[in-house]
């Protein structure tokens, strides 16, 4: 009876065409979607060559550290190549900014250099920056210089050769040390957490398949559920083949999900396999059990039941950052209790630690928690379809 | 008239999802409209940091301290590695520097420290970067003419405070204008998904079999049936666009009330009117009642993601921009960026939108043309059962 059952519920499952566009389709197109719009964000982030104009006249002509280093700084073949430079007169300058073709125009003067933009940014202060700390460099040569020269004279060495001597001192402060070493993990995309919220979500769809099929099951929703309720059979090993069914059709999808999202759309899950399938299963798990219990505790027809089941699942993956990922991270901060009783948010939150950390110590906590949700929602629901009596339907 | 009610009496049944749809223009509306007014004088850009001192209370790494906290906003987190790490992950900090024990005492003996950095490598980090560096190379040269800390600090700090006069042109202010852009291109989303999904489920009532069966039988003529549920339609689809005109006023403010803010509600009308077209394309190829709230979602999010109402265009990828080119929201959201930054409006600057505005009504002339080719192919097959 057992495996009857099985190939029965499969059959439905496989025949039912809307169950399977939400629960395989919707979310493949959703990632597709994601990939469309996301894909560029983050190099968008990435420092960028800023255009900028320097007005051409005596003063820039004439001032050697400028040049150089603005020379440096927009080299094509040089790896750092900050500025793509325009250097021009003070008309075409004006007309490239209003035109926002470039980042700001520098000017130098008699009293320093001066700089004009079109608005706050960030661009706009790294411009700055620079211009500070190439000003900063001429102020400390200049001082420097004096003072060598000064020492120099005090010792009674009249023979100073004035150009060798400022070219190592603008040597010697251009170039100084610096020692920082980057620790920084190296996975640090972070639109992959819209993707591990897809299979979040994907994972909790599955319970519209278990729900589905345990709505077979209950005699107060339909016939078919009438006819098994009263039939002489133990209702236990139905209901399990049933929902084996349903979790290897959930299975199949999430399945498919994966591949989808690794081979067109490149998905970085890191390295570990086997806790990602392991995940993918007690996640699953989780979808299901849910599934089941909204099925046995909401007294509803079955568009009430797909509804609370759509707002629970969709909940959840809005907190676990599916509209904005910096939701899951407020949460984890502020309130991660929420996130702990959310399976939508564990299964991104271990797919992330797998992802970003070396250690396992979250992600066994993440499989830990969803297999208390799931051990809980069987309890409920064990609870609520054990001995049901039914006075009249 | 039964018609016209039975119409409203079916969207009252699914008005919740037109509250759904509203919430969530409300809320994310809300979260990118920006507050800061970028006035006539310059503000910096700040990043956000974390410092771990492990050298507190020592000269040298103290002013750096200092100088990093006037310079960028210092991030409040709990130092434990994890917690850092996520901020890292997050962009909640752009930037973390760990100042090793001993720095002081090991910068004074020319020992030249090791600082860790942690990293997003975004372009806040990258000026944060050029922060530490400038300080750090600033103090080097220091170092090789004096070894007193309180001398080098003095003259590290004199140096720093030196900073580049810097002007802002008088351009027109966009912050209240990409207010009013962020939320147009979201509502594109919320118009679309409450117009498709309303009407084709009000529609699909209509057509649903039974019903239908009753309504062919009756006196009723089914032209004028039909003209009901258009105008019913019509009715429905300008009420949609009134209120979300007058949400616009209440989020985005005054500027709405002015001759470009009429312009952006014309725009929407527009819009809306080819969203109307489309769902009563949808409705007429589509009678299952399940399939249409998948029809929404698919159309709707579709579109929003493609053509930038979600993501701003800027940041979508050229390939894809070119396919947006094919759905109508581009075209509307086209011009709503071309409105946020149009100085003087005039004729020449409102062309492009004009022409925008030709295309969009354009696509709903052409959904018109391919409903009637459907409908009368549909009735053909009816007849000649």
């Amino acid at each position: 009876m057992f495996w009857h059952n099985f190939k029965y519920s499969f059959k439905v499952l496989a025949r039912n065409r809307m169950l399977l566009f939400w629960t395989f389709a919707f979310p493949i197109i959703l990632g597709l979607f994601f990939n469309m719009a996301f894909s560029d964000i983050e190099k968008s982030e990435t420092l960028d060559i800023i255009d900028i104009a320097i007005i051409n006249n005596e003063y820039y002509q004439d001032n050697e550290i400028y040049k150089s280093t603005f020379d440096t700084l927009s080299d094509k073949e040089n790896e750092d190549q900050l500025f793509n430079i325009t250097v021009t007169d003070k008309d075409s300058a004006k007309k490239l900014l209003e035109d926002d073709k470039i980042t700001g125009i520098l000017t130098l003067t008699e009293e320093g250099p001066n700089i004009l933009v079109n608005q706050s940014g960030i661009n706009e202060t790294i411009l700055r920056y620079v211009v500070d700390e190439i000003s900063s460099i001429v102020e400390i040569s200049n001082t420097l210089f004096e003072d060598k020269v000064k020492e120099e004279l005090m010792s009674g060495n009249n023979k100073i050769d004035y150009e060798t001597l400022y070219k190592e001192i603008v040597e010697l402060v251009s170039n100084s040390e610096t020692n920082i070493k980057n620790v920084s993990n190296d996975n640090l995309s972070y639109t992959m957490i819209e993707y591990y919220t897809l299979i979040a979500m994907s994972c909790l769809y599955g319970g519209m398949i278990a729900m589905f099929i345990t709505n077979y099951k209950l005699a107060n929703m339909n016939s078919i559920g009438k006819r098994t309720s009263i039939s002489p059979i133990h209702k236990g090993s139905m209901l399990l083949g049933s929902l084996i069914a349903s979790y290897i059709v959930q299975l199949i999808g999430l399945a498919i999900l994966f591949l989808f999202t690794i081979f067109v759309i490149k998905v970085d899950y890191g390295t570990k396999l086997l806790p990602i399938i392991l995940l993918a299963l007690v996640g699953s798990l989780a979808g299901l059990t849910l599934g089941v219990a909204v099925a046995t505790l909401i007294k509803s027809n079955e568009n009430t039941k797909t509804g609370v089941l759509l707002a629970i699942t969709m909940t959840g993956c809005f907190l676990s950052g599916m509209m904005g990922i910096t939701m899951k991270y407020i949460i984890d901060k502020n309130v991660p209790i929420i996130n702990w009783l959310n399976p939508a948010s564990m299964i991104t939150d271990g797919l992330y630690s797998l992802y970003y950390y070396d250690t396992f110590d979250r992600y066994i906590f993440n499989i830990i928690s969803l297999l208390l949700f799931s051990l809980l929602m069987f309890i409920i629901s064990y609870h609520g379809l054990r001995r049901e009596k039914y006075d009249s339907i | 008239m039964t018609v016209f009610k039975t119409f409203w009496q079916v969207v009252k049944k699914y008005k919740a999802t037109v509250i759904l749809y509203t919430v969530l223009l409300i809320g994310f509306g809300g979260l990118n409209m920006a507050t800061n007014d970028t006035g006539a004088t310059f503000t910096d850009s700040k990043p956000d940091l974390f410092i771990i001192n492990e050298d507190k209370g020592n000269i040298l790494s103290d002013n750096l301290v200092k100088y990093l906290k006037e310079n960028t906003n210092i991030k409040d987190i709990t130092n434990d590695e994890d917690k850092i790490n996520d901020a890292i992950f997050y962009r909640d900090v752009n930037y973390v520097i760990y100042i090793p024990k001993n720095y002081s005492e090991d910068v004074l003996n020319d020992k030249n420290p090791e600082i860790k950095i942690k990293s997003t490598g975004d372009y806040q980090s990258s000026l944060a970067e050029m922060m530490l560096n400038r300080y750090l190379s600033i103090q080097s040269t220091y170092l090789t003419t004096s070894n007193d800390s309180k001398v080098i600090i003095e003259k590290i700090n004199d140096t720093l405070s030196k900073k580049t006069t810097i002007e802002v042109a008088s351009k027109l202010d966009t912050t209240a204008t990409s207010n009013a852009t962020n939320y147009f291109n979201f509502a594109s989303y919320s118009i679309m998904a409450a117009i498709i999904f309303i009407i084709c489920l009000v529609l699909s009532s209509f057509h649903e079999k039974s019903v239908n069966k009753r309504t062919i039988i009756s006196s009723k003529n089914y032209r004028i049936l039909n003209r009901e549920l258009l105008l019913s339609s019509l009715v429905y689809s300008f009420l949609v666009w009134i209120f979300y005109c007058a949400l616009s006023i209440i989020m985005v403010g005054d500027i709405l009330l002015s001759l470009r803010g009429i312009i952006y509600m014309i725009n929407c009308l527009i819009f809306t009117f080819t969203s109307l077209t489309i769902a009563l394309l949808i409705s007429t190829l589509v009678n299952n009642k399940d399939a249409v709230s998948g029809i929404v979602n698919v159309v709707a999010l579709g579109s929003a993601f493609l053509c930038g109402a979600f993501v701003p265009a800027e940041w979508l990828p050229e390939s894809v921009l070119t396919i947006a080119h094919a759905l109508p929201a581009y075209w509307y959201i086209n011009s709503n960026e071309l409105l946020k930054s149009i100085e003087v409006i005039d004729m020449s600057s409102l062309h492009p939108i004009i022409i925008n505005s030709i295309v969009l009504i354009g696509f709903g002339i052409v959904f018109i043309i391919i409903n009637n080719v459907v409908t009368r192919h549909k009735r053909n097959i009816l007849k000649k059962i």
